[in-house]
């Protein structure tokens, strides 16, 4: 979810709910002060009446006005209790109920006893708590309103340095050597934030740097002792009159030598193509790379007995080193050929988008989803030291070129998208 | 033919000069910068071969101070550090060779014989060994002037095998002269390449010079 979102999913209630609970309160409040203020009025006319008789002894004469009326009832009853209270009576002239306030009380004049009503129309009161309720949801609609523009833009455009950030991090490369650019926002919380993103991405690049460093000063220092390894058992291989077992000691250890030191330059290759070292990419003519590489290895194949047949347009270029345009093509066609059937054969094409290589061959043992991966081989190769699709690999993801792999019917279909 | 090597590793130079004495060449050995400024400057020799990572210096500097005083010293350069940045400077700056470490002595050797036929014959040379002839500039192979059908591939092996005689060579050796690394172990390969030339040697009239040392490899090795 947005944070927006789950920001509004909160906050629209909670201002809903607030804003409906203060407008009852309020309603009611103006309600009970306007009805306080009538029950006032009726009170002075309470006095006045009192007054009235006191001084003059008789009822006054009745005095209705439009919102005000007076009224004398006989009664025998000496204990009634005054009060107020809200009466209800039709008008004939609006049609409508109308409300009033009402107060009774007992008033005594030449020796009788009368109850005195004196009434009031509410109607105006009640129009006007009415119009203030009004007013009053109509700006609860529009703050409502405005507040959801306003905090729609108004976060869109907070959050916006926010959102740099992440798209520059989205876009960090360790092996690129652009520093990060972070946009000043005056905010401190996001601030804070570009720093330690500043600070962060600059300590890993460098312990990056150093570890690449590493890896390569290492593998270079490995190269010289194996050097000495290698020829040291070569002098020792030419001896004379050694024995058996010397001999075998001879090749158990030049196997292993051998072996180590392609391990070493493969890593070493592995290390440099990620670490994109292999700068100067140009358009090579990826036709003319393929037929040498084919021309090279149809020796090869031919001892096998394995037939190529090769539909190659010409004039295909791709952006790419050529070492490593190289090191890619006849990685794949040396595959086709190792791992390939007494009298197979192998299909290349090669089109503007698409270069594909099949070969016949036994079912691959593993699955053939890693086959790609570092170190992953098909059993039956013991020799190999599982590095030559990992490096085919990785000169494709760095250079944007899709690989696929598929089994089908006895077939091995490498499918390479060129752009 | 004399042959520097500028090389800081003890070890490393000892094994090149031994096998490469054995190869009738006779070696000078330089082990820092400044020896090797020296022996280069006084002396000629028909192959160095320069280390890049020097105590005292880079090699390239010996290099690029050869060419200037315009001395005709076949160079072969030999660097742990396989990169490209090296090898074309290297190139660049006028070196006949490169070669990372680590190498066969078999493939240094033919290497060096290589840079030497160019420097010395304009690459017009004539191989000889028994009755076999290599003209390495056509790329033929005759017998007793009968020409010998050779595949690429049992062209290059012939001619590794004749710049190597006498000496045991690794499959592993002959594997990565002819297919580069990614070859190497598998030797089934090596097999019928060795197979095929023998056979055709031998119906051109020639003995079987190419004999197996078990669990070691190859010899080249005349009567």
């Amino acid at each position: 979810m947005k944070l927006l979102a789950k920001y509004n999913r909160v906050n629209i209630p909670i201002t809903i709910a607030t804003l409906l609970l203060t407008s009852f309160v309020f309603y009611f409040i103006i309600h009970y002060v306007l009805i306080h203020q009538i029950d006032k009025d009726l009170r002075i006319e309470q006095q006045e009446i009192i007054h009235y008789i006191k001084e003059k002894g008789v009822l006054p004469e009745f005095s209705n006005y439009k919102d005000q009326q007076v009224e004398f009832q006989p009664s025998n009853n000496t204990f009634f209790k005054s009060g107020f209270s809200t009466e209800f009576e039709y008008n004939q002239k609006e049609d409508e109920t109308e409300s009033y306030r009402k107060l009774e009380f007992l008033v005594t004049a030449n020796g009788n006893n009368y109850i005195a009503k004196v009434k009031k129309s509410q109607q105006e009161t009640e129009d006007i708590v009415q119009l203030i309720l009004k007013i009053i949801l109509s700006v609860i609609i529009f703050l409502l309103f405005v507040l959801f523009i306003v905090n729609r833009f108004l976060l869109t455009k907070l959050w916006k340095p926010f959102n740099h950030t992440l798209e520059q991090l989205k876009q960090f490369n360790l092996s690129s050597k652009n520093k990060m650019v972070l946009q000043k926002t005056g905010i401190n919380e996001f601030e804070e934030l570009n720093k330690t993103v500043l600070s962060m991405t600059e300590k890993v690049s460098k312990d990056y740097e150093l570890l690449k460093d590493f890896t390569e000063n290492a593998s270079h220092e490995i190269q010289t002792p194996l050097a000495i390894i290698r020829n040291k058992i070569e002098l020792l291989s030419q001896s004379e009159n050694l024995d058996d077992s010397q001999v075998n000691a001879i090749q158990s250890l030049n196997d292993a030598a051998s072996r180590l030191s392609k391990l070493n330059q493969s890593l070493l290759l592995l290390a440099k193509i990620e670490n994109r070292q292999f700068e100067n990419t140009e358009k090579i003519n990826l036709s003319i790379v393929l037929n040498q590489s084919i021309e090279n290895f149809e020796e090869l194949a031919s001892i096998k007995n394995i037939i190529i047949e090769k539909n190659i347009g010409e004039d295909i270029f791709i952006e790419i080193n050529d070492s490593l345009a190289e090191i890619l093509v006849s990685n794949i066609i040396l595959n086709a050929i190792k791992h390939n059937y007494q009298n197979g054969n192998i299909k290349i094409n090669l089109t503007e988008n698409l270069l594909t290589i099949s070969n016949t061959g036994p079912m691959p043992h593993e699955n053939t989803s890693v086959l790609f991966e570092r170190f992953k081989k098909n059993s039956s190769s013991g020799d190999s030291i599982g590095l030559g699709l990992a490096i085919v690999k990785t000169i494709c993801e760095t250079y944007g070129f899709h690989i696929s792999y598929l089994y089908e019917d006895g077939i091995h279909l490498v499918k390479l998208s060129l752009h | 033919m004399k042959i520097l090597i500028i090389e800081d590793e003890k070890s490393l130079s000892e094994s090149m000069a031994t096998y490469l004495s054995s190869q009738d060449y006779h070696c000078d050995v330089a082990e820092d910068y400044t020896t090797a400024e020296y022996k280069t400057e006084y002396n000629n020799y028909d192959c160095i071969l320069l280390d890049i990572t020097l105590p005292g210096g880079n090699g390239l500097k010996i290099l690029e101070q050869l060419k200037e005083d315009k001395k005709t010293d076949g160079v072969l350069i030999i660097s742990a550090k396989n990169s490209l940045d090296d090898k074309i400077k290297g190139l660049n700056l006028g070196a006949d060779d490169y070669l990372s470490k680590p190498f066969h002595l078999s493939e240094l050797n033919a290497r060096i014989a290589a840079i030497i036929r160019r420097k010395k014959f304009d690459g017009n040379s004539i191989l000889q060994f028994e009755n076999i002839t290599i003209n390495t500039q056509s790329k033929t192979v005759t017998v007793e002037n009968n020409l010998v059908e050779l595949t690429k591939k049992e062209y290059e092996l012939l001619l590794y095998f004749a710049s190597n005689k006498n000496r045991i060579i690794s499959k592993e050796a002959i594997a990565e002269h002819l297919w580069g690394n990614d070859m190497a172990g598998n030797f089934d390969f090596i097999y019928t390449h060795i197979k095929n030339l023998r056979k055709k040697l031998m119906d051109a009239g020639e003995a079987d010079y190419i004999k197996s040392v078990y669990g070691m490899g190859y010899k080249f090795t005349g009567k």
